[in-house]
């Protein structure tokens, strides 16, 4: 496959971003090169698109993705693959506050550490770190699975609706009506099904589950009681 | 939805152009005004002061009465006073004075002009420099990037406490504490009640904008006896609200962030040449190599960077 170098740099970043959709039309691979940390790189693109990105990039990275392939060498600032609905993006290093807030698919992977509310409202698709997630992650997510393999801060899985939370490593404190299960063999057989693809199976894991209380759910704001739990 | 940034220098060079990139970096993040402090040099003796004038018509009378106030407080102007007019009403100005007998009582008699002049930094070191538009404008207005120092703070404002003024703008000076400047990220939902404490200790507060008070809380908290660290970590309690803020002295910056981790706060440090900013990209126009990044995400953050030491930051 043919690759396109894409030069970041100041260029005005509707430009960059357009110089990536006819690369990804013409089927061309992209480097990416001279990021700077620069924001809303790569975002909206289509199936079959592959970028690797040298270096750090800033908010919103691979946003509104539709199945591209996208690798970030080192950090990304907030809001890595917001909304994205399909496609792996990849980070080599850390990423910043809320990876992955309200994705509906396909997966994300970071090789590092993830910033606090990881995962928030998500709907859907997964999101595997390798380090620890930070305060606060899992909030109110909907659907899809944020699986943490070395431990998770302050206040997680804070009010979760369908979606899961799975820690393997300590964690910091529990949010709000969490409920921490068991797992069975089946869920964990589907947990390293996700990271079977990554080379991260490890069978002596000690997963924590974290699920919904199911208590916020039905808030009473009239029940006293209801309100001690906040 | 603003913009900060703190920079040190580990020998004194050129601050202001830093601090005018870091700002620049970080325009969008906030069009209603810009601010810079600047720690130059410091003097032995005497003071610089930096302000405003709400009328440029009255520019003359306004600093006469300036003086006549300095001199009943054994002060006196150094040199002719350097003055910036444009099409605004309002004018800037830059004061070198002398020693007053007691720099608090003269805050408190130059407060009196308030309504006409507004003095917005004192120090030996600090200079405020803020006026209404963006990073360019204000630095070419005011010649920012010239200015030479050891380490400085910048802020871009979307106004949302308080209207959109050049008085209202970051940095703030914590009067009338010399070299003591604030900006932040933020909003404080208690000012008010925290405020009034204040005013009833003898503090004044010429904005109704939010941020002014951090400055003076925090200073308050040291002349109570805290450590800045100390006060820095109390903070994060006894203010409420969501914020991130960045206070220096003449002997660095000092930083909390609220415990909900709301807003960021971005640091490249290497060896005590330093870049913090809102935002990664803005501290990337200083250190334009890939190169460690800390990212202060979480909640209940504090921390303080010396000028000429390594990162203490917590």
């Amino acid at each position: 496959m043919t690759e396109t170098i894409i030069d970041v740099g100041q260029r005005h970043i509707r430009d960059i971003n357009q110089d990536m959709q006819a690369a990804a039309a013409r089927g061309e691979a992209m480097r990416v090169i001279n990021t700077l940390s620069r924001h809303n790189l790569g975002v909206g693109l289509p199936d079959a698109a592959h970028l690797s990105f040298e270096g750090s990039v800033g908010y919103y990275c691979g946003g509104l993705n539709t199945g591209a392939r996208i690798e970030i060498e080192r950090n990304c600032g907030w809001a890595l693959g917001e909304g994205m609905a399909k496609g792996h993006i990849t980070v080599g290093g850390y990423a910043g506050m809320s990876c992955g807030a309200a994705m509906i698919g396909g997966t994300i992977h970071v090789k590092g550490n993830a910033g606090p509310r990881c995962g928030v409202a998500m709907k859907g698709g997964n999101i595997v770190v390798e380090g620890k997630i930070g305060y606060q992650s899992g909030f109110m997510a909907h659907a899809g699975k944020i699986i943490a393999l070395g431990g998770a801060g302050a206040s997680c899985a804070d009010a979760l609706w369908q979606g899961e939370v799975w820690v393997a490593g300590d964690v910091e404190s529990l949010g709000v009506d969490v409920d921490v299960i068991e797992p069975t063999a089946e869920e964990v057989a589907e947990v390293d099904a996700i990271l079977d693809p990554l080379g991260l199976v490890d069978s002596s894991r000690n997963w924590r589950k974290m699920v919904s209380g199911q208590r916020l759910w039905f808030f009473e704001s009239r029940d006293a009681n209801a309100w001690l739990m906040i | 939805m603003c913009g900060i940034a703190g920079r040190i220098l580990s020998t004194p060079g050129t601050v202001g152009r830093d601090l005018v990139n870091l700002m620049d970096a970080q325009k969008h993040r906030g069009a209603d005004s810009t601010g810079f402090a600047v720690y130059t040099a410091p003097r032995d003796t005497g003071y610089v002061l930096r302000g405003m004038g709400f009328d440029k018509n009255k520019l003359d009378h306004d600093l006469d009465d300036v003086q006549h106030l300095l001199k009943q407080n054994g002060g006196d102007l150094l040199g002719d006073p350097v003055i910036l007019t444009d099409a605004n009403k309002h004018y800037c100005f830059r004061l070198e004075i002398s020693d007053p007998k007691d720099l608090t009582a003269w805050v408190r008699d130059a407060d009196t002009l308030c309504d006409r002049i507004e003095i917005q930094s004192c120090g030996r070191s600090l200079e405020i420099i803020k006026d209404i538009g963006g990073a360019e404008e204000v630095a070419n207005k005011h010649g920012v990037r010239d200015m030479i120092g050891s380490h400085g703070l910048g802020h871009a404002r979307l106004a949302t406490e308080s209207s959109v003024l050049p008085n209202a703008s970051h940095p703030f000076w914590a009067r009338p504490f010399s070299d003591v400047a604030i900006v932040h990220n933020g909003q404080i939902t208690d000012y008010f009640t925290q405020r009034d404490r204040l005013r009833r200790q003898g503090y004044q507060f010429l904005t109704e904008n939010d941020s002014e008070l951090i400055a003076v809380w925090v200073s308050d908290q040291m002349q109570a006896g805290l450590t800045m660290e100390q006060a820095l970590k109390k903070s994060i309690t006894s203010i409420d609200g969501v914020f991130t803020f960045m206070i220096a002295t003449q002997d660095g910056i000092g930083f909390a962030k609220d415990r909900f981790a709301m807003k960021p706060l971005v640091v490249i440090d290497q060896a005590g040449d330093l870049a913090a900013a809102t935002e990664e990209q803005a501290v990337r126009r200083v250190f334009a190599e890939e190169s460690d990044v800390i990212n202060h995400d979480g909640p209940s953050l504090f921390g303080i960077w010396g000028v000429g030491n390594r990162s203490l930051a917590a």
